[in-house]
């Protein structure tokens, strides 16, 4: 039955479940952050659709890592030549198109040491793809998050065939269902969704992890606390790269 | 504990404390998003920066019912010719122009008067969301509130003076969800709204097959043949919900 206690039941099952199989990876996936942010780089997060939102999430709080920027597929409009009408388009639905993320890439400072978290839960849409693959062709390290298991039943929508994770240093699944929707019903429908709230927990985890481990080098903590002055000092490090 | 365990941990019990308390509201308001649904009115989403997280969460969403519908702060500099700096800025935001702000994004949408409104803002104490909860009143419509009721009583809110019900993230304030040695880090309030998102998608789903016996429930957008479905559903309602 869909009620409000069985989706809370299944949510609950479904974060041990991403917990106890995706510990290994988020470790090594916080490992690999926390090298770059130690050698000044930042972490450029990437998602598209629903999956911007895990970004946001870990981002500009209380506690939250400095050296984070999110990769906006609105600066697309503002600031790479495309009209909003075609950003918009119903038909030829952007974020499903190849050769398109150059566009967005080459607006953003980037530098050597920077990493890339990259998510969809699809995994099979052009720009996501796209930023993947660039970053991987500049020598970037590649952090994906996305659904094994609907990522593998999905054709991809891009020239190569591929899919996103294939292009990840380190592959973290959601662990969500295929077509994201957690329950059954009498109808060939399924209702409700779980993505949003399994990659909050993968970066909420990651990023807990990355601060830990920043302890134990003794390095100061690039993250935001109730000092104002001292969080203004650290986002004026890292400027326009974040 | 270790660290990820420990966030996991109290996401869980956080969970849990947003089901015990939440459940009966929960399902009020999903009777009232049915009624409003099935009088052909649609729901109305507005929260700013993370607390448009919980509206993502609900505006076309695999899994999701049909009528929401997301107000943006985005959809101001991508289609109302506001300057991004003057969102970055928060020029916007200040209760001197709020008004101004309200007729702007309010005037790019249909908005019609069955609507119901879904108002979230951590703190309750948003200029812009307070305005916006003023309207909707004025206007004799139905209004839901979204706060974390710690940080409401902490920062003097305000909002749920406008509400019909209410709903709490059940998170701490400070939100944070972890202590390491005096550092905090985890935020977890978010990530508790989009459960109480995904319930209050279960128990309109539930309305909708008791009354009607189907529910509008979107596909994920990635998956085949899903476009063909959900338009189905959404064109109906023209630009009032996408």
């Amino acid at each position: 039955m869909v009620v409000a206690k069985t989706y809370k039941d299944e949510i609950i099952k479904l974060i041990d479940e991403l917990y106890e199989s995706q510990n290994d990876n988020i470790e090594a996936a916080a490992k690999m952050m926390v090298k770059a942010i130690m050698n000044n780089g930042v972490i450029h997060v990437f998602g598209s659709g629903h999956s911007v939102g895990l970004g946001i999430d870990i981002s500009n709080r209380l506690g939250s890592l400095v050296p984070i920027h999110i990769m906006d597929t609105a600066d697309f409009v503002y600031r790479g030549g495309v009209s909003i009408e075609e950003f918009t388009d119903k038909v030829n639905i952007f974020e499903r198109r190849p050769n398109m993320a150059g566009r967005l890439y080459n607006l953003y400072d980037i530098r050597e040491n920077d990493v890339f978290i990259v998510i969809s839960n699809s995994g099979i849409n052009g720009v996501v793809i796209d930023v993947a693959a660039l970053a991987k062709e500049n020598g970037h390290k590649v952090c994906v998050i996305t659904s094994m298991k609907h990522t593998t039943v999905e054709d991809s929508r891009h020239p190569s065939g591929k899919k996103l994770y294939m292009f990840g240093d380190v592959v973290i699944d959601n662990c969500g269902p295929h077509g994201d929707a957690l329950l059954p019903t009498n109808g060939p429908e399924k209702v409700t969704s779980v993505s949003s709230i399994c990659n909050n927990v993968v970066a909420q985890t990651m990023a807990a992890r990355i601060v830990e481990l920043l302890k134990e080098e003794k390095v100061e903590l690039p993250i935001l606390t109730e000092d104002e002055e001292r969080n203004q000092k650290i986002r004026k490090y890292y400027g326009g790269r974040i | 504990m270790e660290i990820k365990k420990k966030y996991v941990e109290v996401l869980k019990q956080q969970i849990e404390k947003a089901y015990d308390t939440q459940h009966e509201k929960i399902v009020e308001i999903s009777n009232m998003f049915g009624k409003c649904m099935s009088n052909n009115g649609v729901v109305q989403l507005f929260g700013i920066d993370h607390d448009e997280e919980f509206v993502n969460e609900l505006n076309y969403r695999a899994g999701g019912i049909a009528p929401f519908h997301a107000i943006k702060i985005k959809d101001l500099t991508l289609r109302g010719g506001v300057k991004v700096a003057d969102v970055e800025s928060g020029s916007i935001y200040l209760p001197e122009n709020v008004a101004k702000t309200a007729d702007a994004l309010m005037g790019l949408y249909e908005l019609d008067d069955r609507d119901m409104y879904v108002l979230v803002s951590t703190k309750g104490n948003d200029p812009l969301v307070l305005e916006l909860a003023k309207r909707v009143k004025a206007n004799n419509q139905k209004l839901v509130a979204v706060v974390n009721k710690a940080s409401y009583d902490a920062c003097g809110g305000t909002l749920l003076d406008y509400a019909d019900i209410w709903l709490d993230m059940c998170s701490p304030e400070p939100d944070v969800a972890l202590n390491l040695n005096g550092v905090k880090i985890g935020q977890t309030s978010s990530t508790v709204a989009n459960v109480i998102a995904q319930m209050l998608t279960a128990e309109t789903y539930r309305y909708f097959i008791e009354k009607e016996g189907k529910a509008p429930v979107l596909f994920s957008a990635n998956i085949k043949g899903a476009d063909v479905h959900n338009n189905a559903l959404t064109d109906p309602y023209g630009r009032r919900i996408r």
